[in-house]
């Protein structure tokens, strides 16, 4: 029909990106999915067996893992509302007209946070957060605050630097909302009230609204597989105070070398990302 | 470990050196190694004072062989990984550097081949003054030797050692370091702890360090151990149970956050002159004794650690060098050679004098070397009295010691108390050793 590609020419435009995909993407997951069935041990190659559900049975009834994904949806559920609060106070201070070079200076060192490399922010932590020679300690007026080595400031460092990396993503991505608002909506708007929380509620959200969905499950999913930093940083510890979901994965699939039962953890953690992606879709996205 | 069919195949090996030598009148390592000039030797180093000394010494191996040795550094946390998946991938390595809580794992997967399999297939390169009597023979046992077979020759062997600051103690009224660990914490502990200075550090964080220098260390002194004869858990007996509280009363002397102290930052405290002793591994000596890095240089001294109720049973630890399964025939013959040539008693002196801590007996008869390297005679006593099972050394081991530093650390940090903590290790330790098939009989119990 005219006008209408050859189902050669779709093939050919859409092929390779679909063998690339099944290659890098679906093919390690349906060998994840094999070893998840089995008993794989690194260390143990000459006693593969086939063992059905056992390891996913083994991942829901341990109760360290779900303390650590307990762990991980606290620290989601304490550093996204700041990234989210801190986002926005940025996006709108950037939004407001004026001041041209500076806020171009501004959004240009937003980028340097996301920019820099998840392992350096680790080891970056370990230094700056050292109870006697760290910044941090220095800047709080010599305070002799134990970060490290404390389960509830490990904790909070984590927090501290997951909100310094990705709040600028959140602005930026705000930002980039709120110029999606005609101007003259806007104008209207700030001639009819000059609250500015009724603008923002009114008039800007729902511009914002596929940006912060965007957001949720970006930031959901990173949080999900935060592993870089909290490695380099405290390695999970102390004890098990920074043991998030994909530090323990690593630790059995690459410490203990127990592959199948990592695989399976790493396929219920999928499972529960694409379910909260749903859930965030359906709860919150609305075409503008 | 079957002592018997250890010392039987030692004996073997040193029949075999011997057959050698009188097949081969005049043996030297070029000639040995004709044959197999430009094979290229890959292998794993450690980013230890032990490697850089022998990679000070390669160049001269190299001369006189033509074999290149093609040297991988990795920091220590990553060796095992980095190993386990070469071999399981049929990589390139063709040495494999093995920790002593490691050699179960390797031997039991054949990714390394005995000694004897080595030697009786390439008996030129079998140097006839390997003399392997002259290793420590609890260093060749733990470090080298698994189920009665030797696989690998000792080669960055450590013991753990007290560190103590004299001007520190001198200051403070003491004229030498605590003889118990009792001692330590009830005498020495208040009389030092003062001023933002401590007393003593044990390097407690979450990996290896947790495990092996920190739990196992204050278990074994007061008569405990990881597992009985029948193999359960042997954490919750009184003996073991008093080295854990012991470990959590002596913590009012250590720095705050010690469970995130790692070798790194025990031995910086010690060396900066904030903490008065320290339980390290001997290889740390050069980093203490070098003014570079170290402000107590002129105040260090050595000693044994100090005893517990059961004797001194001193922190063990160590690598051996072993030749790859994998490997074709060349780099089997050439990864040897490179193996006997590095802790070759020839070469123990001058590897000793680069920095690293030879296992050869011999090595340290000169009394000139023990006044310029003060930790030798306290190593030598403390390789005296050493357990090889400090840490049991079966393939299970990284699954278990992930365990142990898990609630090990929690233990320290106060989440659990040491009876709740033993409890978990213990049931899951024992659930792996089930699943392993220790408990049917499907495998012997060798730690």
């Amino acid at each position: 029909m005219r006008g209408q590609a050859s189902t050669k020419t779709i093939f050919a435009f859409l092929g390779p990106a679909v063998l690339g995909l099944a290659l890098v993407g679906i093919a390690p997951l349906l060998y994840a999915a094999w070893t998840s069935l089995h008993f794989f041990n690194l260390t143990k190659l000459k006693r593969v067996e086939f063992i059905g559900l056992e390891n996913y049975w083994s991942v829901l009834t341990d109760e360290v893992f779900w303390q650590a994904m307990g762990r991980t949806f606290f620290l989601l559920c304490t550093a996204l509302p700041l990234q989210l609060a801190f986002g926005l106070g940025i996006a709108l201070v950037l939004h407001k007209p004026g001041l041209t070079i500076l806020k171009t200076l501004a959004r240009l060192s937003l980028v340097l946070p996301m920019a820099t490399t998840y392992a350096v922010v680790g080891l970056l932590g370990q230094v700056m957060f050292n109870q006697k020679f760290g910044v941090m300690n220095q800047l709080l007026g010599g305070a002799n605050i134990n970060w490290i080595g404390d389960s509830t400031n490990a904790f909070a460092m984590i927090i501290f630097w997951d909100v310094w990396q990705w709040t600028p993503f959140v602005a930026l991505v705000l930002l980039a909302g709120l110029t999606m608002v005609p101007g003259e909506v806007e104008e209207a708007a700030r001639l009819e009230t000059k609250s500015w929380w009724t603008i923002l509620r009114y008039v800007q959200l729902p511009f914002l609204l596929p940006g912060l969905v965007a957001v949720l499950i970006l930031r959901t999913a990173d949080t999900l597989k935060l592993f870089d930093m909290v490695f380099t940083l405290t390695r999970g510890g102390p004890g098990a105070a920074t043991e998030f979901i994909s530090v323990m994965i690593q630790r059995v699939g690459f410490r203990a070398f127990d592959q199948g039962l990592a695989s399976a953890q790493a396929i219920i953690l999928l499972i529960i990302t694409i379910v909260l992606a749903r859930i965030y879709i359906r709860s919150f996205y609305k075409e503008v | 470990m079957n002592l018997k069919r250890l010392l039987c195949s030692a004996a073997l090996s040193g029949f075999m050196a011997t057959s050698a030598m009188a097949a081969s009148h005049s043996w030297d390592l070029a000639t040995a190694a004709k044959p197999y000039v430009g094979t290229t030797v890959d292998v794993v180093f450690l980013l230890r004072p032990g490697y850089d000394a022998i990679e000070a010494m390669l160049p001269e191996f190299e001369q006189e062989t033509g074999i290149k040795v093609n040297v991988i550094k990795h920091p220590y946390e990553n060796a095992l990984g980095e190993q386990v998946r070469d071999f399981v991938a049929g990589g390139d390595l063709d040495v494999a550097l093995i920790d002593l809580v490691w050699i179960g794992n390797f031997a039991e997967n054949d990714w390394v081949m005995p000694l004897a399999d080595v030697q009786a297939k390439f008996p030129d390169v079998v140097d006839p003054e390997l003399d392997m009597d002259d290793f420590f023979p609890l260093v060749l046992n733990a470090f080298g030797g698994w189920n009665g077979t030797i696989y690998g020759l000792p080669v960055d062997n450590y013991s753990g050692l007290m560190f103590y600051n004299r001007c520190m103690l001198e200051e403070a009224g003491f004229d030498g370091p605590p003889k118990t660990w009792e001692e330590l914490k009830d005498v020495y502990g208040p009389a030092l702890t003062k001023d933002g200075k401590y007393a003593y550090a044990l390097q407690s964080k979450r990996n290896e360090t947790q495990s092996a220098d920190s739990f196992a260390r204050m278990i074994w002194p007061f008569g405990g151990s990881f597992l009985n004869a029948e193999f359960k858990s042997n954490l919750n007996s009184p003996e073991s149970q008093a080295g854990l509280k012991f470990r959590q009363d002596l913590m009012q002397y250590m720095p705050d956050g010690i469970v995130a102290y790692d070798h790194a930052e025990v031995v910086n405290g010690f060396a900066q002159g904030d903490i008065a002793m320290i339980t390290e591994w001997s290889a740390f000596y050069s980093s203490v004794m070098s003014p570079d890095t170290s402000k107590v240089a002129d105040c260090v001294e050595i000693a044994p650690e100090p005893m517990g109720p059961a004797g001194r049973k001193p922190a063990l630890g160590g690598f051996s060098m072993a030749v790859a399964s994998q490997a074709d025939e060349a780099e089997q013959a050439a990864a040897y050679l490179f193996i006997q040539w590095a802790t070759s008693k020839a070469n123990a002196v001058e590897y000793v004098e680069r920095g690293g801590v030879s296992a050869r007996q011999s090595a340290y008869a000169d009394p000139k070397l023990a006044e310029t390297f003060k930790y030798i005679p306290a190593l030598v006593e403390s390789w005296q009295e050493g357990v090889p099972e400090f840490r049991p050394r079966f393939a299970e081991w990284p699954e278990i010691t992930e365990v142990v530093q898990e609630w090990g650390t929690k233990m320290m940090l106060g989440e659990v108390t040491t009876e709740e903590g033993a409890q978990e290790i213990g049931t899951r330790m024992e659930s792996i050793l089930a699943a392993a098939g220790y408990y049917s009989g499907d495998k012997p119990l060798a730690q």
